[in-house]
């Protein structure tokens, strides 16, 4: 992507069982902005594919459920097939603001960064909600600076807007959820993140991928992976550190 | 260990060896993983028949009776094979989502050739 200049857009909007609310999203999302629109249906049962091409937007349907991760990695993938330099990863639910898409998009069109995240708590907001998901708020916005060194305010937010290197740095690993550990990998190999404040409202309707077993599953899933993204990090920097010392030492011979 | 329980011992490992061979030859246990079931039933009939090799492994474990490291050395193969297992089926899952990506990829792209 040529920094500073506009490139090709698209918004990847990945959704499981949300026929109640995507109708609704996707006309906001028409309203509000002139990029092209991807929706990603996760297996749904309940017609969302059916919503997305109605409402006139392509539809990449999964034949069977992958998860968040899959999804979104199904989306990435597609993405950068097509040669589209910025996704924009919006959620199906109504939680997002279709308004918000090109202040998020700013910073990465400009070049000022390679992820934005669309962030509930940079500007000082508490953290709302339910009292387990405000405690894994604060747990993981507390652990995120251990891990990279930078404070990260809204770690859980499904509103990114990610260019093309990063993306395919997201693509090329398996088994992410697209959330901290996401962020910790892609900031320890040295991509630039940033945050800007967004309003989020309740969804439209549905009920949330969050259930009950979430609870212990989501942080145990989401600190292991953020483990293993630290580990993974120190293995490519020590590669690449030792590449550099082999090409050094080779150069001074010639 | 008596003769009587040796003998039992070796007989049902011959009858699993049996068993693994004819589900290799039926086609429905992969070559991989029928060597690794017979290499541990070879290896069980072989601790349980020569009995200085039993004290060996014994002493070498720390055991005080041969029958505790049996059941060490049986509870490291389980809980090898299961690793084995979750590293087997944790590779077919990402085969699976690689599978089903591409084809909606491919139905999206149908569908659109369709539209046109």
């Amino acid at each position: 992507m040529t920094i500073g200049r506009p490139g090709r857009v698209r918004i990847v909007v990945p959704a499981y069982d949300e026929a109640a609310s995507l109708g609704a999203v996707l006309r906001e999302l028409g309203r509000s902005v002139p990029h092209e629109v991807l929706v990603v249906d996760d297996g749904s049962t309940d017609g969302t594919a059916a919503v997305a091409r109605a409402a006139g937007v392509r539809c990449l349907s999964l034949p069977c459920n992958l998860g968040y991760g899959g999804a979104v990695q199904a989306g990435l993938e597609t993405a950068l097939a097509d040669g589209c330099d910025v996704v924009v990863l919006f959620d199906a639910d109504g939680q997002h603001p279709a308004d918000a898409v090109e202040r998020v998009l700013a910073p990465v069109l400009a070049g000022a960064a390679d992820v934005a995240i669309g962030s509930r708590y940079s500007d000082g907001r508490p953290y709302v909600g339910p009292l387990g998901r405000r405690l894994g708020q604060r747990l993981f916005s507390g652990l995120t600076p251990l891990l990279t060194g930078r404070r990260i305010y809204d770690t859980t937010s499904g509103f990114k807007a990610i260019n093309a290197a990063a993306c395919r740095a997201i693509v090329e690993t398996m088994f992410l959820d697209l959330h901290m550990e996401t962020i910790v990998r892609l900031n320890l190999l040295g991509f630039r993140i940033a945050e800007v404040p967004v309003t989020m409202s309740e969804r439209h309707a549905g009920v949330s991928m969050h259930g009950l077993s979430s609870a212990w599953k989501y942080p145990t899933k989401t600190l292991l992976l953020s483990v293993v993204a630290l580990f993974d990090a120190f293995l490519i920097r020590s590669r690449t550190r030792r590449g550099r010392t082999n090409r050094s030492e080779g150069g001074s011979g010639t | 260990m008596s003769l009587h329980g040796i003998l039992i011992i070796d007989l049902l490992g011959l009858v699993f060896a049996v068993w693994i061979l004819n589900l290799v030859r039926t086609q429905r246990l992969h070559l991989g993983y029928a060597l690794l079931w017979l290499a541990a039933v070879a290896g069980a009939m072989l601790l349980v028949s020569a009995a200085p090799l039993r004290a060996l492994v014994t002493r070498a474990v720390g055991a005080l009776f041969p029958a505790s490291a049996l059941a060490l050395l049986a509870f490291a193969f389980i809980f090898f094979v299961l690793i084995l297992f979750s590293v087997q089926m944790s590779a077919l899952t990402r085969r699976q989502s690689e599978l089903v990506k591409a084809l909606a990829r491919e139905a999206m792209r149908e569908d659109e050739r369709s539209d046109d």
